[in-house]
């Protein structure tokens, strides 16, 4: 992605995070009520995930023929 | 009368009794008759809630078309599905792929409307007979051991359906489809065999090994049904066990690690359903009424927006002729309307509003939530931003934008647009048409999913998930796309099983080879003294031996007759 579409990623995310001052947000549980709970939540879940990936590569990843002697 | 006629078969039949003779009806017009038999069988659906059919078989009564609000939405999702699959497959010349599709759906169709065990077990063992064929018509060898593997477990989970069938039957002399409680071993059977057909943990492989094996149209067809149809057995069957609460976090959890790495993006889409059917599964464990309308609107919901990922990939591999993320990039230019389509499919599975899979997730969260099931709630919620993150950014991505692959190709074939178009136009008017989509489902509620707060922290999970996917490429740290082959839960029975199976096989074998090796010294001794006996005259010079033992057979013969008579 260019540029550009970083930038109004950022900008989009500005926005919301003006918002979450202006509209009363309430969650399904109560933790979800603390200020940007969702953004940053998500934020580093997808961090996270991208770790686990990482480190799910180095157990379970083989050589793309690793099936072919079948 | 013809009327009466339809809607006295059991929805789904007349499909796969059209399946066969298609074969003979030349190309387009095989897709009209195609189209025809849906319709029709659609039609049988206009008999409304209740038993249409019941036959007397072997002393049980067997109930083919039993309709009532829970399959309802099923049946519809499922005649979309069909119709869409038709359009998709336009292009097909070949007949394999169009009447297993076919009767594919029929059966899974049919076994939405089983009343009874027996009759779903049926049409059950029948969606992977005529479904194994849509993975065969690739052709490749790597197609056709994918598809035995796929057989052999698909069947495995008919047979332990029958098993506990017999079990429950000789326990409660029904043999109904109705609510079971997990206890008896007839129930675990049973409940096995629709989770290895809902792809639960561990019971999962044959999903991601087969799914992507399969034909450009063959994996299309494949990601609408058998799963689904799972789905739709474990809410008739399983509605409220706890225990599927912890099976279905397990699912949406674990697959979103493995589609991060996975480099074919059809595997992709097969680990992102896997992460889907967590959801259903965790509603269907709720099993309040807003947590089954929820699976029921989730798998609704999913059907149309999976078809359409996977159509826009299968439109990608026919174009280009792979679908591995590390030779893909740049599509944009070159089929453009494909991107957009995918795009719509990444944004509904990602649950943006205005688009399906917000309409749909949104239930399922809030069921969640009036349950206080908070632990639960946070996996659902993290496994919300995975699928944003594999199936909402990685698959267009990786496909049609970041590194250029350098492929010139032509747009999807028009059949393909049209079905994707379709799909699109339905994934964005459930999304904008809750109150419309809601009417549908089992239970009628009152329930608004665009308040200004739910669309508010909807939009921040999303945003900064894709911030997070975006911070993490331009300081380089995401994992670039490798070919590889990731190990999956097939790995325990491609490899594991046969490693530890092969000395027993051996052992097994050794003792078999010995066995028959003694049998066979036995059956010599006996026929070289029978031999010696035969060629040395024993009642004297005139008299061979043979004509004697023929003498004694006919004496012991009639003896045994005489004595027959006498006693």
């Amino acid at each position: 992605m260019g540029q550009w579409a970083t930038r109004v990623l950022l900008a989009i995310g500005a926005v919301l995070v003006v918002l979450e001052f202006i509209v009363h947000r309430h969650g399904e549980i109560a933790l979800e009520d603390l200020p940007l709970f969702p953004a940053v939540y998500a934020f580093f879940v997808c961090i996270f995930i991208v770790v686990g990936g990482i480190w799910l590569r180095k157990i379970a990843m083989r050589p793309e023929d690793y099936y072919d002697d079948e | 009368m013809m009327s009466d006629l339809l809607t006295a078969m059991p929805p789904g039949f007349l499909m796969m009794l059209l399946a066969l003779p298609i074969i003979w009806v030349p190309h387009h017009a095989r897709q009209l008759v195609m189209l025809a038999a849906i319709a029709m069988s659609a039609f049988s659906l206009t008999a409304g809630a209740g038993q249409h059919l019941n036959i007397e078989m072997l002393g049980f009564e067997m109930s083919l078309y039993r309709a009532d609000h829970l399959s309802l939405p099923f049946a519809i999702v499922f005649h979309i599905a069909a119709a869409l699959n038709v359009f998709y497959g336009w292009h097909e010349r070949k007949a394999t792929d169009h009447v297993a599709g076919l009767s594919y759906a029929g059966a899974a169709i049919a076994a939405l409307h089983a009343g009874d065990l027996v009759t779903l077990f049926i049409w059950w063992e029948a969606t992977a007979v005529t479904s194994v064929f849509l993975i065969l018509a690739s052709g490749t060898q790597r197609a056709r051991r994918a598809a035995m593997r796929y057989l052999i477990v698909q069947v495995a989970s008919g047979v332990l359906l029958l098993a506990g069938a017999a079990m429950l039957y000789s326990e409660s002399g029904s043999l109904a489809f109705a609510g079971m409680t997990l206890g008896s071993t007839g129930t675990w059977m049973i409940f096995i065999a629709f989770g290895i057909k809902a792809a639960f943990p561990l019971l999962n492989g044959w999903l991601q090994d087969a799914y992507p094996e399969a034909t450009v149209v063959g994996t299309v067809v494949l990601s609408s049904f058998t799963t689904k149809l799972a789905i739709y057995a474990l809410a008739r069957g399983f509605a409220g066990t706890d225990l599927l609460i912890l099976i279905g976090c397990l699912m949406t959890a674990f697959p979103v690690f493995f589609a991060v790495i996975e480099n074919d993006m059809r595997r992709v889409l097969a680990y992102s359903l896997n992460n889907q059917l967590g959801f259903m599964v965790v509603a269907i464990g709720i099993g309040t009424e807003l947590a089954i309308n929820g699976a029921v609107a989730h798998a609704f919901a999913h059907i149309i927006y999976k078809g359409l990922l996977f159509m826009s990939m299968g439109a990608v591999l026919y174009r280009v002729g792979t679908v591995k993320a590390s030779e893909l990039g740049g599509l944009y230019k070159s089929m453009p309307w494909t991107m957009v389509f995918c795009i719509v499919g990444a944004m509904s599975i990602s649950a943006f509003p205005l688009f399906s899979g917000f309409a749909a997730k949104s239930l399922i969260m809030s069921a969640l939530g009036y349950k206080g099931l908070v632990a639960a709630y946070l996996v659902l919620l993290a496994a919300s931003a995975g699928v944003l993150h594999h199936s909402g950014i990685k698959i267009p991505y990786f496909a049609f934008f970041g590194h250029d692959g350098g492929h010139k190709v032509k747009e999807a074939p028009f059949g393909m647009l049209v079905a994707m178009g379709a799909a699109s136009a339905l994934c964005i008017g459930i999304g904008s048409l809750p109150g419309l989509f809601y009417q549908i489902l089992p239970y009628s509620i009152d329930y608004n999913p665009y308040d200004a707060s739910h669309v508010l922290g909807q939009m921040e999970l999303l945003i900064f998930s894709i911030l997070a996917f975006t911070f993490l490429m331009r300081f380089g740290f995401y994992p670039p796309e490798l070919k590889s082959t990731v190990l999956n839960t097939d790995w325990l029975y491609r490899r594991v099983a046969v490693a530890a199976g092969r000395p027993v096989l051996w052992a097994v074998m050794a003792v078999w080879t010995s066995f028959v090796c003694a049998l066979g010294g036995y059956r010599d001794a006996i026929w070289s003294s029978v031999e010696r006996l035969a060629h040395a005259p024993i009642t004297g010079p005139t008299v061979p031996g043979r004509a004697v033992m023929v003498q004694t057979l006919v004496l012991v013969v009639i003896l045994a007759i005489g004595y027959l008579l006498a006693g």
